[in-house]
């Protein structure tokens, strides 16, 4: 634990942070509220025009479920990811301040790890308890996600936040791991404008990935994406038995430390370069 | 060429309250604080003068000069620049001034400098003609070839000001404001940057009004002074009258080692007046009438000092002087 | 004349600022046809599933989506600066050598920034009407056509405006950038039919942010027939001439406010 403690104040700075970016979060907000009016239009418009109308279930979605998932789905990604890893290696790789992380007893992916955790708790107690709550009250309040027992549903979202958690440090590998790439590419931009377009694909954000094409749709299903937000949600709307729920987990955290692994070989490479440009 | 008359600019500013329920209780309230930046300035520039303007920070200095190119309107009184009035008739006036702001650049970040300039030309029509003489003339004074085919973002803070200078001159303007045109260079730098403004003066006849808050810069390129504080002209003259009236103030600051009192040293005469600060020792005299050498070999013998740095009276400490000398002036005139 | 050759040298100069960001370049320009594939692609597996939309086959919402991609690229390709002066340059300070210049500071914002990325987004618009177009066999008449044309450009005139307007706001806020992005992210409703929607909807999408004005009714036209395709013409051109002249004047005002203030 002590080993911990000076990781302390990233978290704390990171958290402080997201505070100042009240506006930005202001007019997310309202953005928001106006695109997930949009797909719910969409998705009303899909069930209707749906053989069996409003009340069938298509790739194993009712509508209510459906709405369900959209909502639960962006509340989900505000909470869970805010990292600025991707820019913060780049300005430290531009500056040249990388080289400052190799002397000093922090371990520079320690860093971003603790930022995240930071921005993640900081958000969830901040946004995500009102937001989780308000969502939650009203989707249950109006019987789009039906809870048969309490305790079922304590459990499920217990099982949620661990993923959560999960999905959190999943994210935060692989913008570090984009992040790398700037050593080679120094093209933070166009960097961060891919991995948020896989990340939103083939997380299921866009999409349930149950809607993907059949060999498609085994792939994705255990690629590291499917844990950073389909799954959490899904686990959350209880469409998961518990043996389904613990190996979803499991799977996230075997791609977390195979990714974490991939990391650290990677930027061991990435630094030569540096430091035979003598950045 | 340039007629100020009357020139008046009262900022209002909200009261803000804070925290969130502030904020928004800001954008419903009526209060408002109300600044007087410039505050009924009067001054004639000719044609082909080159004039500081000069004052502290926070005097009214940068919001005159933005009034007189047209980007800020007066709240009352006027500007005529050749007659016409920038804030009024802004695009006919441009083609008039020529502004360079030290801290900010006018040239496009990541392209090479000829590129900007041939954007320049367009944009101020600039014949083929005029352009190839001009850049010639330009190279000559400000040595912009040498860096002619690199972005700006790889040029030193001396370079880019040359080069800022020099795109500010493409349309040769009647009127050049230079805002700080010096800060943060070496004395080097500084030196070639003034060569380079007496040249584009003697040259073009173009008048310059330049901001600054180097007294060497002033000695160097000013015929005339005009210094404002608290929006208000304290003086309006030729340098050589204020170094009359202040004599030819400098300081020699003393390093000394700590076994010196500098209180119990015996004083060079009235002339100095001494003064201590921490570990340094600073020694105000009038260089017109004590003699340079004596003062540091005074400074030497008498305090052994360890270093010493020469330095010419600073606009603050002028400006403070013009103050105090009107305040005794004034207290004088209620006593009669 | 003038003011057509300084807007070339401006755009040249524009694209050799952009050539020094080579690498930065083709990576957006790879993320960003790929995102457009992961959302065609999303609807495509969601209308898998149905028989239609609303009475709409996959070909013709591709149509829609495809369509409605190219009055946003306009757009796109020539006023990205607009999103700076709302976001960053006017809270920094970084306007003034515009106010300096012999020429409206409206034109230099347009002047400053082409952005061809907006190609990318023209390529896979127009691919996509061919193809879903072929596979509709529509029967092309000359006015369809042209009320299309008349459409994706007016309407990034349209797109334009509100853009000019409340970036201009910035000059009075000193940043406008979130109400800016309010408004435009509605565009996500033109990329569909708006039959598809809530009347309220739908009325706000003909007579308020009149994206279904540009969008929805061209294609409804070359489709069904359902309008006069000159009168549509008509209607979009006017409402884009009014639009336009009343975000220039707005930004006039704004950006007086500005010279009267400082910054």
């Amino acid at each position: 634990m002590r080993r911990l403690r000076k990781y302390k104040p990233f978290v704390r700075a990171s958290a402080i942070d997201m505070m100042a970016y009240r506006f930005n979060i202001i007019t997310w907000a309202i953005v928001t509220v106006f695109e997930v009016a949009c797909l719910i239009f969409l998705w009303l418009a899909v069930y209707q025009s749906s053989e069996g109308g409003i009340d069938s279930s298509i790739n194993g979605f009712t509508y209510k479920e459906m709405i369900v998932y959209v909502v639960l789905t962006t509340i989900f990604g505000f909470i869970t990811f805010n990292d600025d890893t991707l820019w913060f290696i780049n300005r430290d790789i531009r500056q040249g301040t990388i080289g400052n992380f190799l002397i000093k007893p922090i371990s520079y992916r320690g860093k971003f790890i603790a930022s995240n955790i930071g921005a993640f708790l900081m958000m969830s107690i901040v946004f995500g308890i009102p937001l989780y709550a308000a969502g939650l009250g009203v989707l249950i309040g109006i019987g789009y996600l039906p809870v048969a027992s309490v305790w079922d549903f304590i459990a499920h979202f217990a099982l949620f936040l661990v993923a959560s958690v999960l999905a959190c440090l999943l994210n935060g590998v692989i913008s570090y791991i984009f992040g790398i790439l700037c050593f080679y590419t120094s093209a933070a931009w166009g960097l961060n404008a891919l991995k948020t377009t896989v990340i939103s694909f083939l997380s299921g954000t866009l999409l349930p990935i149950a809607f993907f094409p059949n060999v498609f749709r085994e792939i994705v299903t255990y690629m590291p994406f499917a844990g950073m937000s389909q799954n959490p949600v899904l686990i959350l709307m209880m469409k998961y038995d518990y043996l389904e729920c613990c190996k979803v987990i499991l799977i996230s955290l075997a791609w977390l430390v195979l990714l974490e692994l991939f990391a650290k070989l990677l930027f061991s490479r990435a630094i030569k370069v540096v430091t035979v440009q003598g950045g | 060429m340039i007629e100020v008359q009357e020139l008046t600019k009262i900022f209002r500013k909200p009261v803000r309250g804070k925290g969130l329920i502030g904020m928004i209780a800001t954008l419903f309230s009526r209060k408002y604080t109300e600044i007087r930046a410039v505050d009924g300035v009067s001054f004639n520039i000719p044609k082909g003068e080159i004039v500081g303007y000069i004052g502290s920070n926070g005097a009214g200095k940068s919001t005159t000069i933005k009034m007189m190119c047209g980007i800020l309107t007066p709240t009352s009184g006027k500007v005529l620049i050749d007659g016409k009035e920038p804030y009024l008739k802004r695009r006919i006036v441009a083609k008039d001034i020529g502004v360079v702001f030290g801290q900010k650049t006018q040239l496009w970040w990541d392209i090479p400098l000829v590129e900007s300039f041939k954007v320049l030309k367009e944009v101020y029509q600039v014949s083929d003609s005029d352009y190839e003489a001009r850049i010639k003339f330009l190279s000559s004074v400000l040595g912009i070839d040498e860096f002619m085919s690199q972005p700006v973002r790889t040029l030193s803070l001396g370079q880019r000001m040359r080069a800022d200078l020099a795109a500010s001159m493409l349309h040769n303007p009647k009127i050049l404001f230079l805002d700080e045109p010096t800060i943060g260079m070496d004395v080097l730098v500084k030196d070639k940057i003034r060569t380079a403004i007496h040249a584009l003066n003697a040259k073009y006849h173009t008048t310059v009004v330049l901001t600054t808050h180097d007294m060497a810069d002033i000695e160097n390129l000013c015929s005339r002074l005009i210094m404002i504080e608290k929006g208000k002209i304290i003086y309006d003259g030729p340098l050589g009258d204020i170094k009359r009236r202040f004599g030819n103030i400098k300081t020699l600051t003393l390093t000394i080692p700590p076994n010196i009192d500098p209180n119990e040293v015996e004083p060079f005469s009235d002339d100095i007046i001494m003064s201590v600060d921490e570990d340094k020792v600073i020694l105000g005299f009038d260089a017109d009438k004590v003699n340079l050498e004596h003062v540091v070999q005074y400074a030497f013998s008498k305090y052994h000092a360890i270093d010493m740095k020469i330095a010419d009276i600073s606009i603050e400490d002028v400006v403070k002087k013009i103050l105090s000398q009107q305040e005794e002036e004034h207290a004088k005139a209620k006593k009669i | 004349m003038h003011y057509i050759k300084l807007y070339f040298v401006c755009i040249k100069r524009s694209m050799l600022s952009r050539l020094e960001y080579k690498k930065d370049s083709v990576i957006s320009i790879l993320s960003f046809l790929l995102s457009n594939a992961c959302a065609l692609g999303s609807i495509f597996f969601i209308l898998q599933a149905i028989p239609s939309l609303k009475g709409y086959t996959p070909a013709e919402v591709g149509f829609f989506y495809g369509f409605s991609m190219l009055p946003i690229a306009i757009d796109h390709l020539f006023s990205d600066e607009f999103w700076l002066v709302a976001y960053r340059r006017v809270q920094l300070g970084d306007m003034d050598r515009h106010f300096l210049r012999p020429i409206p500071v409206i034109f230099q914002m347009f002047a400053e920034t082409f952005q061809p990325d907006g190609f990318g987004e023209v390529i896979v618009g127009i691919t996509m009407i061919v193809i879903c177009g072929l596979n509709l066999h529509v029967s092309v008449t000359f006015g369809a056509i042209f009320v299309l044309i008349i459409g994706a450009v007016f309407g990034a005139l349209i797109i334009t405006s509100f853009k000019i307007a409340l970036s201009s706001l910035a000059f009075i806020f000193k940043r406008s950038g979130p109400l800016l992005q309010i408004v435009y992210n509605f565009t996500v409703y033109a990329k569909y039919p708006i039959a598809i929607f809530p009347k309220v909807v739908k009325f706000i999408l003909i007579f308020i942010l009149p994206f279904g004005l540009f969008i929805s009714l061209p294609v409804d036209t070359l489709l069904y027939g359902n309008y006069n395709p000159y009168l549509l013409s008509l209607i979009i051109i006017g409402v884009s001439i009014v639009f336009f002249t009343l975000a220039t004047l707005i930004w006039t005002l704004c950006a007086r406010r500005y010279e009267s203030t400082g910054s």
